[in-house]
C-alpha cells in the first residue's frame, strides 16, 4: 500500500514513515500543504495522512481542492485540534477519518488499513462473509458453519463493523467511535468486555477461535 | 504642524462645520435681503419721481412754462425729499433746489444715481445718495426731478450692519460652544481612553466609572467594563488550563521517565529484560495520553464558558445508550445494574458532553463497587423542571467531608490509590454540569447493608434549558 504523508513536522513524519514501512506500507513525505497537493495531484496512493495545520495550505483546504478536482483517495486526518467541531469540520471538507494528536502507532495503522480496505470493497454488499462467519445484512441473520447465531443489535454492529475490516487491527478506540459513537475514551474495559460477550457467541462452540486480541493494538477478526 | 488638541476633537469640527454652514448660508440670506430691500428702495423713488414729473407736465400743459417755472419753484422752497431743476432748451438752469442736472448729456432720459453733497448745521459735508431723471416738456425745456434716496438707503444699511453683527456674534458664541462641548466630550472620554490605556499596560483590573447619567457615554463605559469582564474571565480560564495541563502531566512523565531510567540500569546491570521494561513504559505513555485527552477536555470546557454544540435531546435515550455500553461490564463485574429512565424529557445541552460525563460516573461506580454491589443509573425530572442524572452504587461511598474535594482534579481518596485511573472523572463530570450552568450533588447511597455501604449517589443536574 502506498501512502502519503503531508505532514510539516519531519521528524513526526519520518517516525510515522518508518513505522508504517515495518507494517509493509510504502510512504512519501509532503512538507506543506501546496507540496502535499501536487504530490497527491501525482496520484497513485492508497491513503493521505495530512495534518490539519500546516504552512502554505492547510489540511482542509488541501482536501477541498482535491475532492473537487475529483480525486477520492481516503483521507485521514492528523490534528492537534480534537473539538468535535474541529473533527466536523475536517470530515465536512472531504476527510475519511479523523485521528486525534497524540496517538497510538497502533492506532494510526489501524486506521490507515481501514480506510485502504473501505476503498476496495466499494460496491454495496447485502451479505459478508469471513471463513465460516457469513452475515445477511438484509435479514439481519448470522450464521457460522450454517449455524445461526443469536446476537443483539449492538453486537451485530460490532460483528459488522469487526467483518468488514477482517483480517485487520481494530482498536478499541475504532470500536467506540465507529459502533457507539463515542469520541472519550472510557478508563474501564467496557469494549473489552462487549467483545468478550460477542465471542462467547461466534467461537464458543466452534473448533477455531475467529475474533483474536492483538496486544497492544486491539482485535481481529480472522477467517 | 499639530493643531492643540482640544482643536482636533470631533465634537469642534462638528462645530466649525456648522458655523461654515451657518455663515454660507446666512451671507446668501443677506445678500437675498439686501438685494430686495435696496431694489424696493430705488423703485419707490423711481415711481415717486415719475408721479412728481407727471404731475408737474401737468401744470405745464395747463399753464404753459410760467406756470411749471412757479410750481418748480414752491416745490424746490417745500422741502418734501425732492429735488427739482428747471433748464432752457440749452440746458441752462432756470429755477429748482439744485445748481446743475446730474444727467450727463447724451443719455436721454436715463435714471441717474449720484450723490448730493450738504452740508448740515455743524458745518460738516454729508453726501447723501438720491435718483432722478429728466424729462423734455413740450415747449422743448428740460425738467429733472430726483429723490433723496439717502433716508431708506441707510435705514438698509443699518439693517445689514445689525445682520452682520449678529453673524458675528452668533459665529463667536458657536466657537465658544463649540469649545466647551469639546471640553466636556474629551473629559469623559478621558476616562474611557485612560482605562484603554490601563489596559493596554496589562492593567486587566481597571474597569471606567459610571456617571450614574444613564447617557450614551455610561452606556459605552458598561459595554467597555462588560467586555473587560468577559475577556479576564476568558484569559484567567485560559491561564488556569495551561497550568493545570503543565501541572496534570508532569507527575505522570515524571513517574514514566523514572521508570525508564530504573529500567536503563536494570538492564546495563543486565538483571532484566529491557523488553518488559518497554512494555511497560508503553502503558505509561497510553496512561499519560488518556490523561492528557482528560486534562484537555476540562481545560477546554472550563474556558469555554457555555458547552458548545448544544441541542434539544432525549436524554433518556442518551442514557440508555451509556447504559447499553455499560452494562456487559457489571454483569461481568456480578454487580447487578437497572436503569430507571424516565421517557419523554426533553434537554439542551451538548450530548457529547453528557454522554461522557455518565460514562465516567459509571466507570467510577463500576471501579469503586465491590462484586454482589448494584449500581443504578436514573434519569428524572425534578419538580423544579432541572434534569437530574444520577449514579448511585453500593460501594464505600465518599465521607462527608471528603464531598467538595473529591470533585478537584487529581483527588482520589486514600482507599482508591490501587484502582487504575488518574482521579480526573469527577472533575470532568463537574465542569460538564458548569458549561450547562447546572451542578454536581454528592450524596450517600442506599445506606450500609451486610458490611459494605453506604454506597454514593452522584447526580448531575442540568437545568431544562441548557
Amino acid at each position: 500500500m502506498r501512502i502519503l504523508i503531508v505532514e510539516d513536522d519531519g521528524e513526526a513524519a519520518e517516525a510515522m514513515a518508518k513505522g508504517l514501512a515495518e507494517a509493509g506500507h510504502g510512504c512519501e513525505i509532503s512538507a506543506d500543504g501546496l507540496a502535499g497537493l501536487e504530490a497527491a495531484g501525482g496520484g497513485g496512493f492508497d491513503v493521505l495522512i495530512v495534518d490539519r495545520m500546516m504552512p502554505r495550505m492547510d489540511g482542509v483546504t488541501l482536501v477541498g481542492r482535491l475532492r473537487q478536482q475529483g480525486d477520492q483517495t481516503p483521507v485521514l486526518f492528523l490534528s492537534a485540534l480534537g473539538e468535535i467541531n474541529d473533527r466536523v469540520a475536517g470530515l465536512n471538507a472531504g476527510g475519511d477519518d479523523y485521528l486525534v494528536k497524540p496517538y497510538a502507532f497502533a492506532e494510526l495503522i489501524a486506521r490507515v488499513e481501514a480506510l485502504a480496505r473501505r476503498r476496495e470493497t466499494g460496491s454495496v454488499q447485502t451479505v459478508l462473509r469471513v471463513g465460516e462467519l457469513e452475515m445477511d445484512l438484509i435479514g439481519r441473520v448470522v450464521r457460522r458453519c450454517d449455524k445461526e447465531i443469536d446476537l443483539q443489535p449492538r453486537e451485530f454492529q460490532l460483528l459488522e463493523f469487526l467483518m468488514r475490516h477482517a483480517g485487520q487491527s481494530v482498536t478499541r478506540t475504532m470500536l467506540l467511535e465507529k459502533v457507539w459513537e463515542y469520541h472519550f475514551d472510557p478508563q474501564t474495559n467496557v469494549i473489552d468486555v462487549h467483545i468478550s460477550r460477542l465471542r462467547s457467541k461466534i467461537d464458543k462452540e466452534f473448533d477455531h477461535p475467529m475474533l483474536l486480541t492483538v496486544r497492544g493494538a486491539g482485535y481481529r477478526l480472522e477467517a | 504642524m499639530r493643531l492643540p488638541r482640544l482643536l482636533r476633537t470631533t465634537p469642534f469640527r462638528l462645530t466649525l462645520l456648522f458655523l461654515a454652514l451657518f455663515a454660507a448660508s446666512a451671507s446668501a440670506f443677506l445678500a437675498y435681503i439686501y438685494i430686495a430691500t435696496a431694489g424696493e428702495v430705488s423703485r419707490r423713488a423711481d415711481a415717486g419721481v415719475s408721479r412728481e414729473i407727471q404731475s408737474l407736465d401737468a401744470v405745464y400743459r395747463s399753464g404753459g412754462f410760467a406756470a411749471l417755472n412757479q410750481a418748480v419753484i414752491e416745490r424746490a422752497s417745500v422741502n418734501h425729499g425732492f429735488l427739482y431743476l428747471l433748464m432752457s432748451r440749452s440746458g441752462a438752469p432756470i429755477s429748482g433746489s439744485i445748481a446743475q442736472s446730474p444727467v450727463r448729456d447724451g443719455e436721454g432720459d436715463d435714471w441717474a444715481s449720484f450723490m448730493l453733497t450738504e452740508t448740515d448745521a455743524d458745518g460738516a459735508v454729508i453726501k447723501r445718495p438720491a435718483r432722478g431723471r429728466e424729462e423734455r416738456m413740450g415747449g422743448g425745456e428740460l425738467l429733472f426731478v430726483g429723490a433723496d434716496v439717502g433716508e431708506s438707503q441707510s435705514y438698509v444699511v443699518k439693517i445689514l450692519r445689525a445682520l452682520w453683527g449678529a453673524g458675528a456674534l452668533v459665529i463667536v458664541l458657536g466657537l465658544a460652544g463649540g469649545v466647551f462641548i469639546s471640553r466636556g466630550v474629551e473629559r469623559n472620554m478621558a476616562s474611557l481612553n485612560g482605562v484603554i490605556e490601563a489596559v493596554r499596560r496589562g492593567e486587566l483590573d481597571a474597569r471606567a466609572t459610571l456617571r450614574g447619567a444613564g447617557d450614551e457615554y455610561d452606556e459605552l463605559a458598561t459595554g467597555l467594563n462588560d467586555m473587560l469582564d468577559r475577556l479576564q474571565r476568558s484569559i484567567a480560564g485560559l491561564r488556569h488550563a495551561g497550568d493545570a495541563i503543565a501541572h496534570d502531566l508532569r507527575s505522570p512523565l515524571t513517574r514514566l521517565r523514572a521508570r525508564l531510567e530504573a529500567a536503563m540500569i536494570e538492564a546495563d546491570a543486565g538483571r532484566a529484560d529491557p523488553r518488559a521494561a518497554l512494555h511497560q513504559a508503553l502503558d505509561d505513555a497510553d496512561g499519560v495520553l488518556r490523561t492528557f485527552a482528560a486534562v484537555l477536555a476540562i481545560a477546554r470546557l472550563e474556558a469555554a464558558g457555555d458547552a458548545p454544540n448544544q441541542a434539544v435531546f432525549d436524554p433518556a435515550a442518551l442514557a440508555a445508550d451509556v447504559a447499553e455500553l455499560y452494562e456487559p461490564l457489571c454483569e461481568e463485574k456480578g454487580l447487578d445494574f437497572r436503569a430507571e429512565l424516565t421517557p419523554g424529557l426533553h434537554l439542551v445541552g451538548n450530548q457529547e458532553f453528557i454522554a461522557q460525563a455518565l460514562a465516567n460516573l459509571l466507570d467510577n461506580a463500576v471501579k469503586y463497587t465491590p462484586s454482589t454491589g448494584a449500581i443504578m443509573l436514573r434519569v428524572r425530572r425534578r419538580s423544579s423542571g432541572d434534569i437530574e442524572f444520577s449514579v448511585t452504587d453500593t460501594g464505600p461511598g465518599v465521607a462527608e467531608e471528603d464531598r467538595a474535594s473529591v470533585i478537584q482534579r487529581f483527588v482520589r481518596l486514600e482507599n482508591s490509590r490501587n484502582q487504575p485511573g488518574a482521579g480526573l472523572g469527577l472533575s470532568l463530570v463537574s465542569a460538564v454540569a458548569r458549561a450547562h450552568r447546572g451542578g454536581l450533588e454528592l450524596d450517600d447511597g442506599p445506606g450500609a447493608v451486610d458490611g459494605s455501604g453506604p454506597g454514593l449517589r452522584v447526580a448531575l443536574v442540568l437545568p431544562k434549558n441548557g
